[in-house]
């Protein structure tokens, strides 16, 4: 098998592996308003380093004790739910501060640093299970990301949309749900399904007010990937979601070269790279978001998408080889969030990244995801 | 105003985070305030107490922290709790509307320095919903206005904006809302895909509807929006021989200019007769020359188109 050159020069990795260990380490006060949700920040971090093939589990041995502690078991009336919480100011009496999101991200980056202990001994999947399951709304299917701390009800001050729900698709996926029963065990399949498949626009890609977006079609897609379901869409209409996602790679060739100075938000140094909807600007983030979209609907990535010019695009125009990091457009600062995401694209175009779970393909394998 | 004063008897709960301990990650340099209302804010949430004072904390609070998702709920909790103190004070069928109208000013006002911040707007919803049976749509248009003046395609206003829509069951002015961003930029998406999602809540005539996309696709071709927006309407209106041929004949002014024009009179091609499986593979291998970036998918619709497909 020929390998491809690398992506980074040696020198480079060691920019971006620097980034990233920078924002695990002290923080300036700016940072304060990650302090309710680290899980985030540290799962970023985390996925990065492992993709770019940096032993997590030895070099932060020290913080497993720390990270579990960020699980915790809550009651409400008489129902023992777990999760993690956003971090340890979120650690309450007597208040439900469980999040979905910082869920999902505690367990996967357990997963990065190997710590199958937590997965065999710690972890309790039934009444994690069932704290995703009072995320769920009886009215549409559709899941909110935290409870009511006081009632443990669905917050009704959440909002409800793609995003949660396959965050508890994932959550649940993570924790070994495979079959329908599987799943069913927690949550009702069928309510949630519907719920996707009514946010799926008239132009072929997903989202909230009939405006297709690519974060929401990835996560609509990877969810009912996960759930064994993408064949709830009839071949045309994945064909059709498949061209909106097509259309999102931004080009300065051929006629849209006489794209003129009229839209504000075409830019020529956008070439290769992806927009998250119609008309707007090439980000980094959506390079992910739909080449993960497309790599579900076509696993033959390179016969239906010219990665070249992406990679050209992250790695000329968003990579910041200075302070390492990638940014989110051209000339701006680099940034954690689309550091992880950039890399993250770059991993999947190259065949080594489970973009469903999105993490790298081998520490997915290691715990059978 | 907040002032730390009113908080004396509240026995603070400590951040526990201890920035020498190297097991812990992330440890964040807090400033002595974020520290401060933090403590007193867990106490109390932890306690729930749902007081003046409790609310005054949390504003701070919130601006402070505007992602602590549990200091929405705690807001909510007291805005809920005050609300029902003064009708139960003023006697049932009392007026509360004044103290909502204070809650949504100061939520205003947080929206504008934070646009970004997504809970906001759910908040709002469950505001309006839960609590506040005399709210109005027009108390809500000056917030929107003003939001997407500063970006007219903030994904979390337009989605609010329909959400009104369905929650005040008014559609009337949202044809005439979404030609003031049309025109405004005829690039912007928002505006086209909100404005499709309203059509069948309105009663446009639709050939004065077809009249207007084709006069935005006049002014500029080379733009994915509005032919969407066009494929969209033809489906509603269904596919008479003489509308494909319209249609045929004006996307053919633009193959030259817009790969969607020719994407467009490639379907009509095939639509109306006028172009057999060969021809219109041929005409996607066109495209695949003016849109060379995609030139895998659109050789890919060639032999699709070649195939019988
Ligand atoms: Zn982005």
């Amino acid at each position: 098998m020929q390998r491809d050159t690398p992506l980074f020069t040696e020198e480079v990795l060691q920019k971006h592996v620097k980034f990233l260990k920078r924002h695990l380490l002290l923080l300036p006060a700016s940072h304060q308003s990650t302090d309710v949700n680290l899980m985030a920040v540290v799962f970023y971090a985390f996925e990065s380093l492992a993709a770019l093939g940096q032993d997590i589990a030895t070099d932060y041995q020290s913080n497993l004790k720390w990270m579990r502690s960020n699980y915790v078991s809550q009651k409400v009336t008489d129902e023992e739910l777990s999760g993690f919480i956003g971090g340890p100011t979120m650690n309450i009496p007597d208040t439900i501060t469980l999040s979905l999101p910082n869920t999902l991200f505690g367990l996967l980056t357990l997963v990065l640093m190997r710590d199958m202990e937590f997965f065999d001994k710690v972890l309790n999947k039934k009444t994690l299970g069932k704290f995703v399951s009072r995320c769920q709304l009886k009215e549409n299917g559709a899941f909110v990301s935290v409870l009511d701390y006081k009632l443990g009800k669905a917050s009704i001050i959440d909002s409800h949309d793609l995003r949660f729900c396959y965050i508890a698709v994932a959550i649940l996926y993570t924790i070994g749900c495979r079959t329908e029963d599987d799943f069913k065990e927690y949550i009702d399949v069928d309510s949630l399904v519907e719920f996707i498949l009514s946010q799926r626009s008239a132009f072929g890609g997903f989202g909230a007010f009939g405006e297709a977006h690519a974060g929401y079609t990835s996560c609509a897609l990877s969810a009912l990937k996960l759930l064994n379901k993408l064949d709830e869409l009839s071949s045309l209409e994945k064909e059709k979601t498949l061209q909106w996602l097509i259309d999102r790679q931004v080009t300065r060739e051929g006629c849209w070269e006489k794209q003129d100075i009229s839209n504000e938000y075409y830019n020529e140094d956008d070439h290769g790279g992806f927009q998250g909807r119609e008309n707007k600007s090439a980000d980094t983030c959506y390079a992910f978001w739909c080449v993960n979209s497309i790599s579900i609907l076509y696993p033959n990535l390179k016969t239906m998408l010219q990665t070249e010019p992406v990679k050209d695009h992250l790695l000329n125009r968003t990579q910041n080889t200075l302070t390492g990091g990638f940014s989110k457009c051209y000339k701006e600062d680099a940034d954690l969030y689309h550091t992880c995401l950039g890399i993250a694209a770059l991993k999947l175009m190259e065949g080594s990244f489970n973009g469903a779970l999105c993490i790298p393909t081998h520490a997915a394998k290691e715990f059978d995801l | 105003m907040f002032d730390i004063e009113d908080y004396k008897d509240v026995e603070p709960l400590p951040l526990t985070q201890d920035v020498t301990n190297e097991e812990e990650l992330c440890r964040i340099m807090y400033c002595d305030e974020y520290k401060q209302v933090m403590a007193l804010m867990r106490r109390m949430i932890s306690k729930d107490e749902l007081s003046v004072r409790a609310l005054r904390l949390n504003s701070r609070a919130i601006e402070l922290s505007p992602a602590f998702y549990t200091a929405w709920n705690y807001r909510f909790r007291i805005i809920e709790h005050l609300l029902k103190e003064e009708t139960q004070l003023q006697g049932e069928g009392h007026d509360a509307s004044y103290m909502l109208n204070k809650e949504l000013d100061w939520l205003d006002e947080f929206t504008l320095n934070n646009p970004k911040n997504y809970q906001i707007w759910s908040y709002r919803q469950a505001l309006l919903t839960q609590l506040y049976p005399h709210a109005t749509f027009s108390r809500e248009h000056p917030i929107m206005d003003l939001m997407l003046d500063d970006d007219s395609k903030n994904y979390h206003v337009w989605s609010y904006r329909k959400w009104c829509c369905a929650h005040f069951k008014t559609y009337g002015q949202e044809m005439a809302f979404t030609e003031r961003f049309i025109k405004r930029d005829v690039y912007n998406n928002s505006a086209w895909s909100y404005r499709f999602s309203m059509l069948k809540h309105s009663d446009v005539d639709l050939d004065q509807e077809l009249q207007f996309v084709l006069d935005k696709i006049e002014y500029v071709p080379q733009n994915i929006s509005t032919w969407n927006y066009l494929g969209g309407l033809l489906q509603m209106m269904g596919t008479s021989d003489k509308l494909v041929e319209q249609l045929l004949q004006f996307s053919k002014k633009y193959i030259d200019e817009s790969a969607f024009a020719y994407e467009f009179y490639a379907r009509m091609s095939k639509l109306s007769g006028t172009a057999n499986g060969k021809d219109v593979a041929q005409m996607y291998s066109h495209i695949a020359d003016i849109d060379p970036i995609r030139d895998q998918w659109w050789n890919r619709k060639s032999l699709q188109a070649d195939q019988g497909k």
